[in-house]
């Protein structure tokens, strides 16, 4: 067998989420006038890109053979904190920024302490971390209401360079880092390492419990990163605005071809997904369809890739 | 009455007695805050608050015995709660008929994760946070924003007392007899054999499918029962109501004792459990502290509890491999 | 009377034929051995008698009617009982709950009656005479052999006209094998067809009437057991062996101690094991299985660290974790390569740089050109035919996989490589490769410590044979005393020949 088929068979899956993205614009452009215009794509990719983003530390976590489920709150802790913090002011960024950067590392490696020397299945560790940084949260604010993300943020999320969202191109940015660390680097190895058998990751000297307290920390950080970036789109923050990105963020992860088990899949996969999910949610209203249809495409985005890998893993 | 058997056991652990010591402190602490809580109306409130949590937590204690999770029992809650509020008419006769309707989408719901654990082997907590996305997107769906109507019958339910005990107590009783009768069938030993030791569980005849099936149909039973009784205490509907129940049904399991590693445990832990969760919150209330503290107390909780649920499992473990 | 004929019975695993057209006959009243080598496809056939796998090809029939095992519901259904060697126990219920489970006795509302069951299954223990073991005590807490027994007693309770008695000796003191032996009998004498399996040819001829021998996943010689000496048994399931199948030995191995232990103890499985690892050697590990090799293994390789003194060229090193033993140059094959050695997923040139990917990284980013370079070298040395690099380890035969696992420890630059049970399914081919390899490498410095349960192997590829008992070195041969029938002599405990001992001084 050549090199070239081993690459499209281990590569399938990710190839075919892009098929399906590509056939859904063209679908949909198709049906809805104005629809492939660059300006409507464009706020399309931008939308994108949120998923694309929490999609990134979710796909290290998954690779990792873990799932993170802290995301919803850690987006909202940041992006609330960000627009609390600053009360507006783009000065303050210059300390609320570390501040929250440090944070995100700090609940990350939470998560990921818990899942390894204390031995917590991941699903309950981080389900308990977004419990607690729920109540944090609402003890912080008091359930009220934050003022509006300072005007910095806000540009950052909305803005363009020579017609290019800043958005995007920080999207673009991290996509390229994830793309080092999992294709070049050997961080990217031990990870997919670990994720296939932690067990023989061990015994071949990879410090597994290192690898995978770090993919949390990433995740952590991805999380942030989406929460000031959405702060920024919206304007403003509200508890809550986290909650999708949970469903989405491992949605995209296992539509772009990752194996829920780990060690199987790649960021470039995620990021299929992430436009698969975000071009779903513009079909909707164009099929006059309820925005809660919403949730439940997500569920079924999940339910068919995940079997569909699992007949096709098994029928090998 | 659980600990007390596996005190005569000779193997009362730290892990089968902390929830009953935590809800003692706890009953303690806030009925000496607030004395006015030890009379009969108030005694019957408690126990209703902490319903809702018992009931999607003796769902949650049988997936977790068999080594599953159930995430969609959240979702579960939030649609049956909403069929509820928006479909039931007037008469007795609607809310007993959607009553039985709505119990049935449970099991239904239910049922569809089992197959697809059971039938495809896939991983619990994935195929659960799928359908937790698919029941929580028809909730919404039936009922965008909260409201609705709960006929009256229903909201007095929990109230009043029948000879001379509250109602709410007889209701508990009644739920807890019938897992203690469900626990000695031999669907119930199975339950526990397969979480055990699922390899010679099925090499003894226990049918994979057969267990997973029956296990997640009934944790979708027990949702739609929760989502149900949940508005009896709010009064209306909501289409988020479930959401805080996902984290706390597990913490209720695990904080009562049940072994994350399957086939140990029960539902009298996970009873302690859901009023420990339950009480934390009044205790917030009864110090006059921002009420919040009880939330961010609930996930510190859990993980606590997850970590010497873990911690004494792996000890108890190297222990026999000692041996 | 009734007969079970197992006919031209098929089940492939991958590319691996664990049954290939095996065939079987066994009447009521009689106990019927089954021997062969591991491998031999003794345990597939179990399996599938007992409908826990099923099978591929063939057909089961008692009594001449078709036997249709798809679970070991079915199984148990058509009457036949299996004591598993992995036990089918269930540790959180009692003895009762386990003896009874499925058919427990119930009451009203279906409700198991709980006083009944253990009264009924008190009953059972007593009358096979294993009253000594509590009904209500919860399995978990029994030792190994109580399980053992209670597996048995599971097996027997329902009076099946098929026993399967699966290596039902091995967890079990003489006296508790005596007992099983007399239940075998008593139960083939009350109709039923026993099939016993085990590896102790006394065990055999004392109990049973027939026997079949298997060898490569069939059937290559039936009889009744007067009528197969214990000379042609051995010969039927060794087959005819392969020549030059083990490379000659170096005349003499150097004075010098590589690797050095004192007093390891680990629990009560390394009751302190002192041992001296010469360079150039191949010092073999043998003894029964469980006397304490593996935790001896992963000790050394820092994968269960034990307490003790461990010496590399006289200095000492604290191997607390395969990545610190690795980094003094000890590499450890382990004992099971799918779950431990290889990521099967994963190609072979990513199986085989992942001991050394830290090193080959500059920055944090892995030098591609050397990663190839390394990895066509070794596996160039070692000649592992993959067509590509970038194949999954998976998709590799079984011989191509332990020589990938064997490539991650030459990379690492191991200068001590400890192999468990390392030639265990492997064919008879890549096994030769895999000694003259080990030979070579012996040549050129490599100190090896050799586990198998092959007494051939040992006694063929090694210079020296460390035999273990009781977690300690129950004795050390070499030279003319290395023979198979010494070390088995000291693995069972006894003492070698005044002749033999003669010879050495």
């Amino acid at each position: 067998m050549t090199d070239r088929r081993q690459w499209l068979r281990r590569n399938q899956a990710t190839l075919l989420a892009y098929a399906m993205a590509i056939a859904l614009f063209l679908v949909t452009s198709a049906f809805a006038h104005g629809f492939a215009t660059w300006n409507h794509t464009r706020v399309l990719l931008v939308q994108a890109c949120f998923i694309g983003i929490v999609g990134l530390g979710q796909t290290f976590v998954i690779l990792g053979g873990g799932v993170d489920l802290s995301v919803p709150w850690m987006l909202n802790a940041t992006a609330t904190l960000l627009t609390l913090w600053c009360h507006g002011q783009a000065a303050n960024l210059v300390w609320v920024l570390p501040v929250l950067l440090a944070m995100a590392v700090i609940v990350g490696l939470v998560n990921g302490l818990g899942v390894t020397l204390l031995g917590v299945s991941p699903i309950i560790m981080t389900l308990g971390v977004n419990g607690v940084l729920q109540g944090a949260l609402l003890l912080i604010t008091n359930g009220g209401q934050s003022p509006t993300a300072p005007h910095a943020i806000q540009q950052l999320a909305t803005g363009n360079v020579a017609g290019i969202p800043i958005a995007l191109l920080v999207w673009a940015a991290v996509a390229l880092i994830a793309w080092l660390l999992l294709s070049k680097m050997s961080l990217g190895r031990q990870l997919y390492a670990t994720g296939t058998n932690a067990r023989v990751a061990y015994l071949s000297g990879v410090r597994v419990g290192r690898v995978t307290v770090l993919s949390y920390v990433i995740s952590a950080l991805a999380s942030a990163l989406a929460g000031v970036l959405l702060a920024g789109y919206v304007g403003e923050a509200y508890l809550g605005m986290g909650d999708v990105y949970l469903f989405s963020s491992v949605a995209a992860v296992v539509i772009g071809g990752a194996s829920i088990l780990g060690g199987r899949g790649h960021y470039v996969g995620t990021v299929a997904g992430a436009l698969i999910l975000t071009l779903l949610a513009a079909l909707l209203p164009i099929l006059n369809l309820n925005p809660a249809a919403l949730q439940v495409v997500y569920g079924f985005a999940i339910l068919l890739t995940v079997g569909l890998a699992s007949l096709r893993l098994g029928g090998t | 009455m659980s600990a007390a058997l596996a005190l005569a056991r000779g193997r009362l652990s730290l892990v089968t007695a902390l929830p009953f010591v935590l809800l003692a402190v706890l009953v303690v602490l806030d009925v000496s805050l607030q004395p006015a809580l030890l009379s009969r109306d108030q005694i019957g409130i408690e126990v209703a608050t902490a319903m809702s949590l018992v009931l999607v937590g003796l769902g949650q204690t049988v997936v977790i015995l068999t080594r599953g999770i159930d995430l969609s029992v959240g979702g579960m809650m939030s649609l049956t709660n909403c069929l509820l509020a928006t479909r039931v008419g007037s008469g007795t006769g609607s809310l007993l008929l959607w009553c039985a309707i709505i119990l049935l989408v449970g099991i239904a719901g239910g049922a569809v994760n089992g197959l697809l654990i059971g039938l495809t082997r896939l991983q619990p907590f994935v195929v659960t946070l799928a359908t937790w996305s698919i029941f929580n997107g028809v909730a919404l769906w039936i009922l965008p924003s909260p409201g609705g109507h709960v006929p009256n019958a229903l909201i007095s339910l929990p109230l009043g007392d029948w000879a001379g005990i509250p109602r709410m107590l007889w209701i508990l009783a009644a739920v807890c007899v019938l897992w203690s009768l469900l626990r000695r069938t031999r669907t119930g030993v199975q339950v526990y054999a397969f979480g055990s030791d699922p390899d010679a569980a099925f090499l003894s005849g226990v049918s994979t499918l057969g267990v997973t099936l029956r296990v997640y149909a009934f944790s979708g039973l027990c949702a739609a029962l929760a989502g149900i009784f949940v508005a009896t205490q709010t009064a209306s509907g909501s289409p988020t109501v479930g959401a805080p129940f996902i984290l706390n049904a597990v913490a209720a399991v695990v904080i009562g004792g049940t072994s994350l590693f399957g086939g140990r445990g029960g539902f009298a832990g996970t009873v302690a459990g859901a009023f420990v969760l339950t009480l934390i919150a009044e205790v917030t209330f009864g110090l006059g502290i921002n009420s919040n503290w009880g939330v961010f107390a609930q996930g510190l909780l859990l993980i606590l509890a997850v970590a010497v649920n873990t911690g004494s499992e792996l000890v108890q473990r190297r222990r026999e491999e000692r041996r | 009377m009734s007969v079970l004929r197992i006919t031209d019975l098929r089940k492939r695993y991958g590319a691996v034929h664990a049954l290939d057209g095996a065939s079987l006959e066994a009447r009521s009243g009689e106990v019927h051995a089954l021997l062969g080598e591991n491998g031999a496809g003794k345990s597939t056939l179990i399996k599938i008698l007992s409908g826990a796998v099923r099978h591929d090809g063939g057909s089961i029939a008692l009594d001449d009617r078709e036997l249709r095992i798809r679970s070991p519901r079915d199984a148990v259904r058509a009457g036949i009982g299996t004591a598993f060697q992995e036990l089918s126990l269930i540790p959180d219920l009692t003895v009762a709950q386990n003896l009874f489970f499925g058919r427990e006795p119930l009451g009203r509302l279906r409700g198991v009656r709980r006083g009944r069951l253990e009264q009924e299954a008190a009953a059972l223990l007593e009358q096979l005479g294993i009253e000594r073991i509590a009904a209500t005590a919860l399995v978990r807490t029994l030792p190994i052999a109580q399980r053992q027994l209670v597996e048995i007693a599971k097996a027997a309770a329902r009076r099946p006209r098929v026993l399967i008695l699966d290596e039902a000796t091995s967890a079990l003191s003489p006296a508790e094998g005596t007992w099983l032996l007399e239940l075998a009998r008593r139960t083939a004498r009350e109709g039923a067809i026993v099939i016993f399996i085990s590896h102790r040819l006394a065990e055999i001829r004392d109990v049973a009437d027939r026997m079949t021998v298997f060898r490569a996943g069939v059937d290559v010689g039936a009889g009744a057991i007067d009528q197969i000496d214990d000379d042609e048994a051995v010969r039927l399931m060794l087959g005819r062996r392969v020549e030059r199948l083990y490379p000659p030995r170096r005349e003499a191995v150097g004075e010098e101690v590589v690797l050095a232990a004192r007093g390891l103890t680990l629990g009560t499985r390394l009751a302190g094991v002192d041992l001296d690892l010469r360079r150039g050697e191949i010092l073999g590990v043998g003894g029964l299985q469980g006397q304490g090799q593996r935790e001896l293994f992963n000790a050394l390789a820092g994968a269960t660290p034990a307490r003790g003194r461990i010496e590399l060229e006289g200095r000492e090193i604290h191997p607390t974790s395969p990545r610190r033993a690795l980094a003094e140059g000890i590499a450890l094959v382990p004992e099971d390569r799918q779950r431990e050695g290889l990521l099967l997923d994963l190609s072979i040139r990513d199986n085989i740089a992942l001991p050394v990917i830290e090193r080959i990284s500059r920055a944090g980013f892995v030098d591609a050109r050397a990663e190839t370079r390394m990895v066509a070298e070794v596996a160039e040395r070692l000649q592992i035919t993959a067509g590509s690099w970038a194949r999954e380890a998976g998709s590799l035969s079984g011989g191509n996989q332990q020589k990938v696992v064997l490539a991650k420890t030459l990379v690492s630059g191991a200068r001590v490589l400890l192999l468990y049970d390392a030639t265990r399914g492997v064919d008879v081919g890549t096994k030769s490769e895999i000694f003259t390899l080990l030979r070579e490498l012996a040549g050129s410095g490599m100190a090896t410590l050799f586990y198998s349960t092959d007494l051939q192997e040992l006694t063929n590829v090694c210079d020296r044979v460390a035999v273990m008992a009781d977690g300690r070195i129950g004795g050390i041969l070499a030279g003319p005393q290395l023979t198979e029938e010494n070390v088995l002599r000291l693995s069972v405990g006894g003492s070698l020949p005044p002749v033999a001992a003669e010879a050495v001084r």
